[in-house]
């Protein structure tokens, strides 16, 4: 069945943050519902559709903008109060806009996300974890890595709070009082956590989660362990489109939206896609889409209701630059064309526009009469000052594991003009599919400094831009953003990113200790901060936060090679072990300059294990073949195709052959999604070999080519011809 | 929304840009186009057409299609009536040395002529007055016109490459003007011989389609289509992907054509020719490969046809005037709605960035002169911070490999600093901007950023500095648009030059005050010329690019000499100059020694490649009436069962072949060179063109065709110098 879905707009507020819109629900079933939505300027407001218009129930200011928005009630009943979080302040209304709660938490942090249940309540800074219960502070925990959310199982059915915490560092803590009870292991950093059918399913302990890679998964939350029940993979429900990658999730929802009787799960993605998901097999394997619709600004809330006309199921939605809209069943061509081909406007609409009209006209007066006079003050002698406040910039680089590369998104409340690219080490911009903007490199002068000057000019109406980009390995350094929106005085922000050494690595939590592995061993005179910050520099997805207690221990894998990477440091030693010598190579140059730089004496030993240099060939040696393989397929297609034309029987073709020409379409778009894929690989055999023998104090950069002949020759010969060019001396 | 009316899958790749269709039999339309292994497929649903044989086999695949072996890469496809007493139409066929004209119902070739420029585009046509149609062959710098016998009755030169061609009525005169699209940025309209507009655009114009009156599209390479009523610009978009083939027709039925446009990424799109706004679009799972109109239904009604590569056909049918609106998303008044409400998002957002301002301002707590960090959430400079700009010619130093160049000179007026300037520009850059980013430590209040024009031709530059204080995160953008003169990288020289042995002479009816005031406009000089006492003027100029000297001298008679050994800036000077004083015709007298001499060297060159080129063609000849022998040898020799002996002469066979194969490239290098010198001798006699202007340039580049035709260098050099044999 498919899902037709419509979208109408309702008005618009301030910025909002991820989840700051919720409907109160009701009653009676089949009515209208109100809405309740908090912005960045901090207003709340409760507001209903009544014939198209927006009929305002409550409104009520804050001093700090409203991070998160929740409901809540006594356990048993409907839940209706409202609570946001502004600042460290808790607040609470009833949906008739009285105040009953105003709960200063005294945390040091700001509140970033909340969780209510009954007379808990739940709150999360950037690394603490607080449980109130009736306002009594009862728990508190200190997380090593950013909460990016907190929700707990029904207590209805589990008869006691679990409140489970999504931390950045990939893993879902299940807490018990103070005390992490257990975590859970995820694919990619949980940004979103949502009760499966909004309850936790049969017995109330199965729990989804969104990630920042556009996962979905469900957990089954156990006494003492976790079981991973599936995930939904970014983009392989949807085979069309397979090659586009999915946004981070930024919500999550259920609503009968199929009309089937089962609740369908709605999801929010930070690209501005809205998908329906139905449940086809219960909670047994991942739900197929049936509906996706794309806004151009990243979605911060979704929710099932009905808003707009009684009857109708809709999905309401909030995005980041504050549209509220409803993703409604209705039939939309109600009031269309008439059979003189006239387009019929209703009344209300027609009303609508003309005072939206009236209230521009009024405002591009005054904004004429500021900017004159703005003018003037540019053009007089008198000193004054020209001070234009920030403009918000939602802006996120993350490393996409599939093909070990980064997307920057970068967003801004109002149309982007341009963006200029910077950076001052090599990185490789690659397109975005939906990315609409023109781009224009420049020539990078050595001089200068820069290695990347591109700019991005932006179609109208474009809040959001993506772009896609590789790093290289051992450069490092920094990659800036100038934004300048299409906002009068024109000025532009500056986003700053860093490229660390050991970019393309992502933190795991199970090291695996039957590698061969290479040591790298350091001992001096540095504390434990001073160490944890010279990893900070060169890991990616670590906390800035020195982590608690005397010995810090992070594990890493590469994207790119499947090799693994372990920190273990404490103040005066530092160990880091590694079955690719090059990642021990480019860790030692780093931190050797960071240690001079900052004069502090360090004694480094390497322990070079030779078998790791076959090891990691072998684990190269499978991606090179599946390459070579790739790229003589796809060479071999246009002639394919050709015999295909003259023939109306392909059958007598070997196996292989046919093989290439059915699948043809899915190799060519392999190939492209991919693209240098062979001279990266090659890149980090080379590196392999210089960093084997730079050990060694052995400098083989005149045997390069004979290396390079070796693989440009790779197909026809075996890996153990490579090894041995490895292992020559 | 409007839905296709059909949609066809022919499992043929296509190839983009090489879609046609035809009436091949007069009645039924038949899409044609170019597939893969250079193959041209007809597909023709309604009968079966002619029988194989010939160039035409029959796909074993699909009964409807039938296919052509052209044996070359196809480089052009387009079907017209070509003969005026025949109502069918002829396929005409070009490939980068041929063209073919080919009757397809009789499965016979019309004609099938050589054509050393190549076709990159071909149109057919009604042209000027001639009174049969004309198959126009665009090429690399010529233009050939062929009537249905192959003769071409017409041919012409032009600045660079073809790569578009197309016929309208540009002047409203009842008769079609010729329109072409080439590689140096150009749309030139010809009518006749003769060059009637230049338009210059940013980038190679890839498609030209006529629309209604004076009034065409334009697609470019690097994205952007566009309407143009006669010389005016309507409007254009650019976009990131390509646009590979431009339509126009009248989809949404109110008596306008629309132009249709479909996009690499599989996008087709219609827009408005007046506004540019979108009226209708749909999307193509890959990218799109041609779009024609025909009546592919038989209701006697024409649908638009939309190619896809991977040979997906849609078909759309105009909507009746009465169904129009329903084209329009129905979202119409939720639109309009969420476009007055951005606006005025819009403008709340600039009225609050006053307010602050104000507020700051008047609070007085915050002082400028320092960066503005994350913690201050406002950024702030003096207010009456200005930017200065100037241009101004840098003669480079040698010692720093810095070569002469032309600089803007941007400042501001106290201590903030210019943290980095993006320029955007058309036809200067690799890209459509430049970016001048410093590093941290040699930031300053004053930058120059060095410009290399690579083309002499008028530029805007919209100058974006970000102006602030060091490490800031915030920075005000000042911004600016400047012209860049047309021949800004000639710096005038006070020193005496040696004098070139080129010029250019001629008489003016005009005031030397006129030239000097052309002078001063297109030169980027520091203070403004002045012609002497008594009215004679002299002026020497040295190119930045090449060091070459360019000498312009005019007596108090107003006779002029343009002094300079590079012919294409002569050609650019009178152009620009014969523009700027409206003049309809002139004629000079020049020369250019060196330029000479290499024509004619060049010449001499183009006869020894003709002359390898048939020893080369006698050879294979040869080597084919061996191959028989050998085949007919091994094959007996098998039968025989001598398998000694076929091993043999298929060892010969191989050796044959790879003689063949080496033969074959040394062709091709030839075939290179060939088609290197051709396009030079075109470019030189469109050259010798632009020294005159109107009816004196027309005359001379038909009299240089006339003298190539003969052979006849002597009165080749001597029309290039005096304008007429």
């Amino acid at each position: 069945m498919e899902l037709n879905l419509t979208r109408i707009d309702y008005m618009q507020v301030g910025l909002t943050s991820s989840r700051c819109l919720r409907v109160i629900p009701n009653s009676a079933p089949k009515t209208q519902q109100k809405v309740v939505v908090g912005d960045h300027d901090g207003v709340i407001q409760l507001f209903t559709m009544k014939r198209g218009e927006v009929q305002f129930g409550f409104r009520a200011q804050t001093e700090k903008s409203i991070t998160r928005l929740e409901l809540g009630g006594a356990i048993g009943t409907i839940r209706d109060k409202i609570f946001l979080s502004s600042g460290n302040e808790v607040r609470g209304y009833t949906k008739k806009g009285k105040q009953f709660l105003g709960f200063d938490t005294n945390l040091t942090e700001e509140i970033k996300s909340m969780h209510i249940s009954g007379s808990d309540l739940l709150v999360c800074g950037d690394y603490v974890y607080n449980h109130y219960h009736d306002c009594q502070d009862s728990n508190f925990y200190l997380a090593a890595d950013k909460i990016n959310d907190v929700i707990t199982l029904p207590v209805e059915r589990m008869k006691y709070l679990v409140p489970i915490l999504a931390c950045e560092d990939r893993l879902l803590r299940v807490m018990r009082d103070s005390e992490v009870l257990y975590s859970v292991e995820l694919p990619s950093p949980p940004t979103s956590l949502q009760l499966f059918y909004n309850d936790g399913g049969e017995n109330g302990d199965k729990l989804l989660y969104g990630t920042s890679d556009g996962k979905v998964g469900l957990v089954q939350l156990g006494r003492g362990s976790a079981m991973h029940c599936w995930v939904c993979e970014s983009g392989t429900t949807v085979s069309s489109n397979s090659t586009s990658q999915h946004g981070g999730v930024t919500c999550m929802d259920h609503h009968d939206m199929t009309g089937d009787g089962v609740r369908d799960l709605i999801v929010g993605r930070d690209d501005g896609s809205i998908e329906v998901f139905s449940y086809e097999d219960g909670d047994e394997s991942e739900p197929t889409l049936r509906f996706s619709m794309a806004c151009s600004e990243s979605v911060t809330s979704v929710q099932g209701a009905i808003v707009g006309n009684a009857g109708y199921d809709e999905i309401v939605a909030s995005t980041y630059t504050g549209w509220i809209f409803g993703v409604t069943s209705e039939p939309m061509d109600r009031n269309m064309t008439s059979e003189s081909g006239v387009v019929l406007i209703s009344q209300d609409s027609k009303h609508k526009i003309q005072r939206l009209r009236a209230e521009i006209d009024e405002l591009q007066q005054r904004v004429l009469r500021e900017r004159d006079q703005y003018q003037a003050a540019t053009q007089s002698a008198f000193p004054g000052i020209s001070a234009v406040p920030f403009f918000s910039v939602n802006d996120k680089l993350t490393l996409n594991r599939t093909d070990a590369s980064y997307l920057l998104s970068l967003e801004v409340q109002t149309a982007i003009d341009n963006v200029l690219l910077q950076s001052d080490v090599p990185v490789d911009l690659l397109d975005v599919e939906k990315n609409s903007a023109v781009v224009s490199y420049s020539t990078c002068d050595s001089e200068t400094g820069n290695f990347l000057l591109a700019t991005y000019r932006c179609q109208a109406n474009t809040t959001r831009l993506e772009v896609r980009i590789r790093t290289i390995e051992g450069q490092y350094g920094t990659l800036q953003a100038y934004i300048t929106p299409r906002l009068q005085p024109k000025c532009c922000q500056v986003r700053q990113y860093r490229i660390k050494p050991l970019s393309l690595h992502s933190r795991i939590h199970n090291f695996d200790p039957n590698r061969p592995y290479n040591t790298l061993t350091l001992k001096g005179q540095f504390t434990l901060p001073e160490i944890h910050a010279w990893v900070v520099f060169c890991l990616p997805e670590l906390p800035e936060r020195t982590p608690a207690g005397d010995q810090a221990e992070f594990t890493f894998v590469s994207t790119f090679l499947d090799t693994q990477l372990q920190c273990v440091y404490e103040s005066g030693e530092a160990v880091f072990k590694s079955d690719n010598i090059s990642t021990i190579s480019i860790l030692k140059d780093v931190l050797t300059k960071e240690a001079t730089r900052k004069k502090v004496r360090l004694d480094i030993s390497c322990e070079v294990n030779e078998e790791s240099v076959v090891h990691a060939l072998q684990l190269l040696h499978p991606r090179l073949e599946a390459q070579l393989l790739l790229a003589k397929q796809v060479s071999l297609i246009e002639a394919l195709r050709e015999l295909g034309s003259h023939e109306s029987d392909t059958s007598f073709l070997s196996v292989e052959y046919q093989h290439i020409i059915d699948n043809a379409d899915d190799l060519q778009a392999q190939y492209r999604k991919q693209p240098c894929h062979l001279e990266r690989l090659y890149g980090m055999i080379t590196d392999l070999f210089i960093d084997k023998y730079k050990f060694k104090g052995v400098n083989v950069k005149s045997r390069v080519p004979q290396l390079l002949e070796i693989l440009d020759n790779y197909g026809s010969l075996s890996i153990q011809h490579l090894v041995n060019f490895f292992q020559a001396q | 929304m409007l839905a296709p009316v059909f949609t066809l899958n022919l499992n043929q790749k296509i190839v983009p840009g090489r879609v046609c269709i035809g009436k091949y039999d007069g009645a039924h339309s038949c899409l044609t186009a170019s597939t893969t292994a250079d193959k041209v497929f007809i597909h023709n649903s309604h009968q079966r057409l002619g029988v194989a044989g010939g160039r035409m086999s029959l796909s074993q695949s699909s009964a409807e299609v039938s296919l052509l072996n052209i044996n070359q890469t196809v480089s052009a496809i387009t079907a017209g009536k070509l003969t005026k007493d025949r109502h069918s139409d002829i396929l005409v066929v070009g490939t980068p040395t041929n063209v073919l004209a080919y009757d397809v119902q009789n499965n016979s070739d019309v004609f099938y002529k050589d054509v050393s420029d190549g076709a990159n585009a071909i149109t057919i046509g009604q042209l000027g007055h001639h009174s049969f149609p004309l198959a126009l062959i665009g090429g690399n710098c010529s233009i050939h016109g062929f009537d249905s016998e192959g003769n071409d009755p017409f041919w012409t030169v032009t600045g660079d490459n073809v790569s578009s061609l197309t016929l309208a009525d540009f002047d409203g005169d009842g008769e079609n003007e010729l329109l072409v699209g080439s590689e140096d940025f150009e749309i030139r309209v010809f009518k006749q011989e003769e060059i009637l507009y230049e338009m210059s655009e940013t980038e190679a114009v890839t498609a030209l389609c006529p629309m209604q009156g004076s009034r065409f599209g334009y697609a470019l390479a690097n994205g952007t289509v566009g309407v143009y009523e006669k010389l005016a610009r309507w409007w254009r978009i650019k976009s990131k992907n390509q646009a590979i083939a431009i339509y126009s027709y009248d989809l949404d039925g109110d008596g306008v054509p629309e132009l249709i446009t479909g996009w690499s990424n599989g996008k087709m799109d219609a827009r408005n020719d007046r506004s540019g706004e979108v009226v209708f679009k749909d999307n193509f799972p890959s990218t799109i490969a041609g779009i024609v109109e025909g009546d592919y239904r038989m209701d006697g009604k024409n649908q638009l046809i939309c190619c896809s590569v991977d040979g997906e056909i849609r078909g759309y049918q105009s909507s009746s005037p009465e169904s129009r609106y329903s084209m329009m998303d129905s979202n119409i008044e939720q639109e309009t709605i969420r476009e007055l409400s951005q606006r005025r998002h819009n403008l709340l957002l600039e009225l609050k960035n006053y307010e602050e301002n104000q507020r700051m301002g008047s609070s007085g707590e915050i002082l400028s002169g320092k960066p503005s960090t994350a913690g201050d959430q406002v950024g702030v400079i003096p207010a009456n911070t200005q930017l200065q700009t100037g241009l101004a010619i840098n003669m480079g130093s040698e010692d720093k490999n810095i070569p002469p160049h032309v600089e803007i000179a941007l400042a501001t007026t106290n201590d903030t600093i210019i943290r980095a300037v993006i320029i955007f520009a058309e036809g200067i850059f690799e890209g459509e901007s430049h970016v001048f980013h410093p590093r941290e430590s040699a930031l300053s209040s004053n930058i120059r950023v060095p410009l290399y024009p690579p083309k002499d031709v008028p530029v805007d530059l919209h100058i974006k500095a970000m102006v602030g204080y060091k490490a800031s995160l915030h920075y005000h953008v000042f911004e600016l648009t400047r012209q860049l003169p047309r021949f800004s990288m000639y710096a005038l020289c006070t020193t005496p030059v040696t004098e070139p042995q080129g010029y250019v002479k001629f008489k003016l009816t005009e005031r030397v005050a006129r030239i000097v005031m052309w002078i001063n406009s297109s030169f980027l000089l520091l203070d403004d010329l002045q012609a002497d006492d008594e009215g004679v003027l002299d002026v020497s100029f040295v190119s930045l690019r090449s060091n070459m000297p360019l000498i312009v001298q005019a007596t108090p008679q107003c006779e002029i000499t343009v002094r300079t050994d590079n012919m294409d800036l002569a050609g650019d000077i009178m152009q620009a100059l014969s523009n700027y004083l409206n003049l309809e015709d002139l004629q000079v007298e020049a020369d250019f020694p060196s330029e000479l001499e290499q024509l004619g060297s060049v010449l001499e060159r183009v006869e020894e490649y003709h002359a390898t080129r048939q020893r080369l063609s006698a050879e294979m000849a040869d080597h084919s009436g061996v191959i028989r022998t050998l085949v007919v040898r091994a094959e007996d020799a098998r039968l025989m069962s001598d398998m000694q002996s076929m091993r043999h002469w298929y060892g010969e066979l191989y050796n044959l072949n790879k003689d063949l194969i080496s033969g074959y490239k040394i062709r091709c290098n030839n075939h290179q060179e060939l088609l290197n010198c051709l396009k030079q001798v075109n470019q030189t006699i469109q050259k010798a063109g632009r020294l005159r202007t109107g009816k004196s340039k027309t005359a001379v580049i038909s009299a240089c065709r006339q003298a190539i035709k003969n052979n006849n260098v002597n009165s080749l050099t001597k029309i290039i110098r005096t304008g007429s044999a």
